[in-house]
């Protein structure tokens, strides 16, 4: 470690609380990721190395860059305490950088700041932007679901759901099994949020904290599962959203859709018996469909997998297997399909988000509306002889 | 960002009356056609009794079919290609009337005087039960007349402030297509047109028949901006000039390396033969209007 003959007597820094006028700075922080690099020096060809990455105290996370780091390298998760280290700007975010003037030394965990919930500023839902840390907020599980993931060589559960307040909704993903159950309200403080599919989702691991609480401001959670349909012009203004209900007609399918091949490892659709990752496999039949849904302000995606599409289409996975091996013509069977849905009115339920081509939903319900012609008709004409 | 265009709700009068086309530009360039009331339509979805197909051109290998789709407001011409073998094939498969639900592109094309002709160009044809029908006339009647509410409100206050319209959930397409008919329609009979839209609500209320296929789809509709009083027909002496008209037409066609026959050289040799300019226009404008003639390029015509 680079240590300093002349230390400078300095307080300890919140990362919240950086600054270029106040470097340098005296901080005790995590390290949550870091890689290790090495630079070429242009005057004479040396190489230095130097480890980068992230670090947090629970009030910010900043990134900092270490030169002439220890050789034996730092392991995510180590407390560091850093004096003399100085504090730059990148892109208007502080950044911190440890030079030969900076002493480093390992810190244990309860150094750390300890922060009072009520410290941290209490945010609305709506408030809350990709890359926030250090807030707290109130709100009410809308719903959750554990899901096993691997992550590397590791096998995880993560818990996945849906958060409300009044303001709005907002996805989220725990690393840690808080306990958490539909309808619980909570004040969660030391999550932070990152983007996923262009859409902001809190993300809360084991230095988060939450916390029941009594709250009846609290949207409850079938009311907004029950919401009414609203209109795909403004489910594209607002870029998607977390639990959208739109209602349209089917007025097209994209490719693929129908009869489809995935591969048996990722579920990613197959081309030619070769995936996008796992190469040369063996791709194991599926149905879905790739419906566009318009309602005469816009137009979106819903992609409906297998029971979704069997429910609309009238036809099983096996059936369209038989019809493939009748007829090896997959827009065929596509052009069967669309046959069948084109004009069907549906509403549709689920997260959608946004990219170049619009919104796509994955739904969580597809229903077929009747509409009642009778009612129609007299709202109708009630509002025609209303008009001039 | 190239979002999908959406499909506008709208009856077969509606699109009739659509005259102000906006072309864009550029690279795969969208145009829209603006209507008298409020749609700024490059997709459309319409519903009502489409008739039988027939080839467009000489001969059915031409590859290029028009049906007819009727509503209780009007009727409009449903083509399609063969770059849409699917529309083409569901046209083409019907042999009688039957009610059929289209989503497509509006195509407008324009003759002199402003005579438009307004067609779609079937992306996608479904027969359907009268049912449903019905339920798509439902949209296209609700969607009609939130556009011209819209259309009220803007005309009485055109200053009204857009984030009050889009808090009611207006779409920001709908106030910029209702601002630009205000400005670009300023004569247009609105009462006249909600009017039309009540014998389609008699027919979702199941009043009323469907409306009869109409006359045969090689006419090309016509419209230009309602209401309109009907053309006397033609007299004797104006069939004359027709024929002779015609006659021009094919004998240069005949000649032509394109196959085309050229509008100056029409012209300058009816002149000769005693059919001033302004006559030859008249006869080329009704000619066209009756679908005989098109031209497919400026300066360009051919037997339709």
């Amino acid at each position: 470690m680079t240590v300093s003959d002349t230390p400078e007597p300095l307080a300890e820094t919140r990362l919240r609380a950086l600054s270029v006028a106040k470097s340098p700075v005296e901080i005790i922080a995590r390290v949550v990721q870091s890689e290790r690099r090495e630079v070429t020096r242009r005057s004479d060809g040396g190489r230095r190395p130097l480890l980068s990455g992230l670090l947090t105290d629970g009030t910010a996370t900043v990134r900092f860059t270490w030169w002439d780091p220890p050789r034996e390298g730092i392991e995510r998760g180590t407390v560091l305490r850093a004096v003399g280290a100085e504090v730059r700007e990148f892109r208007g975010r502080p950044e911190l950088t440890f030079t030969w003037k900076t002493r480093v030394e390992p810190a244990s965990p309860v150094e750390l700041p300890r922060i009072a919930p009520e410290e941290f500023p209490l945010k609305s839902v709506r408030a809350l932007a990709a890359r926030d840390e250090g807030f707290r907020v109130r709100v009410r599980i809308v719903r959750v679901q554990a899901k096993p993931v691997t992550v590397g060589a590791e096998r995880r559960v993560v818990h996945e759901g849906l958060i409300a307040d009044a303001t709005g909704t907002l996805p989220f993903s725990s690393w840690s099994d808080f306990q958490l159950s539909g309808g619980d309200a909570v004040q969660i403080v030391g999550g932070y949020l990152r983007e996923f599919r262009g859409r902001p989702q809190l993300v809360l691991d084991d230095r988060a904290t939450v916390t029941r609480i009594d709250a009846d401001d609290l949207p409850e959670p079938a009311a907004l599962l029950r919401a009414l349909p609203r209109s795909i012009a403004r489910a594209e203004d607002e870029g998607g959203g977390d639990a959208l209900a739109i209602e349209g007609v089917v007025v097209g399918l994209l490719p693929p859709s129908g009869l489809v091949y995935r591969c048996p490892t990722c579920r990613r659709s197959v081309k030619s018996g070769i995936c996008r990752v796992h190469g040369q496999v063996e791709g194991q039949p599926d149905l879905r469909a790739r419906i566009v849904l318009d309602d005469g302000t816009g137009a979106l995606t819903v992609n409906a997998g297998r029971a979704d599409t069997e429910r609309l289409w009238g036809v099983t996975l096996a059936e369209a297997r038989a019809r493939m091996r009748d007829e090896p013509d997959p827009s065929l069977l596509e052009e069967q399909l669309l046959e069948v849905l084109l004009g069907r009115r549906l509403r549709v339920r689920g997260p959608g988000s946004k990219d170049d081509f619009g919104v796509t939903i994955t739904p969580e319900s597809i229903e077929v509306v009747e509409i009642d012609l009778d009612a129609a008709a007299s709202e109708l004409s009630a509002r025609l002889e209303g008009g001039r | 960002m190239a979002l999908r265009e959406p499909a506008w709700r709208v009856t077969a009068r509606e699109l009739e009356s659509a005259l102000e086309e906006e072309r864009g530009a550029g690279e795969r360039a969208v145009s829209y056609l603006l209507s008298p009331f409020g749609a700024r339509m490059n997709r459309v979805l319409v519903a009502g009794t489409l008739s039988p197909a027939e080839p467009i051109g000489r001969d059915e290998s031409s590859g290029f079919w028009r049906a007819r789709l009727s509503d209780p407001t009007g009727a409009i011409a449903v083509t399609a290609g063969s770059f849409q073998p699917r529309a083409m094939a569901q046209l083409r498969s019907a042999r009688e009337p039957r009610p059929a639900i289209v989503v497509g592109k509006v195509h407008l094309y324009r003759g002199r005087d402003g005579v438009g002709y307004v067609s779609v160009r079937a992306e996608a044809v479904r027969s359907t039960s009268e049912n449903e029908e019905r339920a798509m006339l439902v949209d296209a009647v609700r969607q009609t007349l939130d556009r011209l509410d819209l259309l009220e409100r803007l005309e009485k206050s055109p200053t009204t402030d857009e984030t009050a319209l889009r808090a009611d959930g207006t779409p920001a397409t709908w106030i910029r297509a209702a601002r630009d008919a205000l400005q670009r329609y300023p004569q247009v009979d609105r009462a006249a047109f909600r009017r039309e839209l009540l014998p389609v609500v008699r027919r979702i209320a199941g009043e009323s028949a469907p409306p009869p296929a109409g006359t045969p789809p090689t006419v090309t509709v016509t419209r230009a901006p309602p209401p309109r009083a009907a053309a006397p027909p033609p007299t004797a002496a104006e069939r004359a000039e027709e024929s002779v008209f015609l006659d021009l037409l094919d004998e240069i066609a005949e000649v032509s390396v394109d196959g085309y026959a050229d509008l100056k050289e029409v012209l300058s040799r009816l002149e000769t033969q005693g059919v001033v300019a302004d006559r030859a226009e008249s006869v080329l404008n009704r000619l066209e209007e009756e679908g005989v003639v098109e031209e497919p390029i400026v300066g360009k015509l051919r037997r339709a």
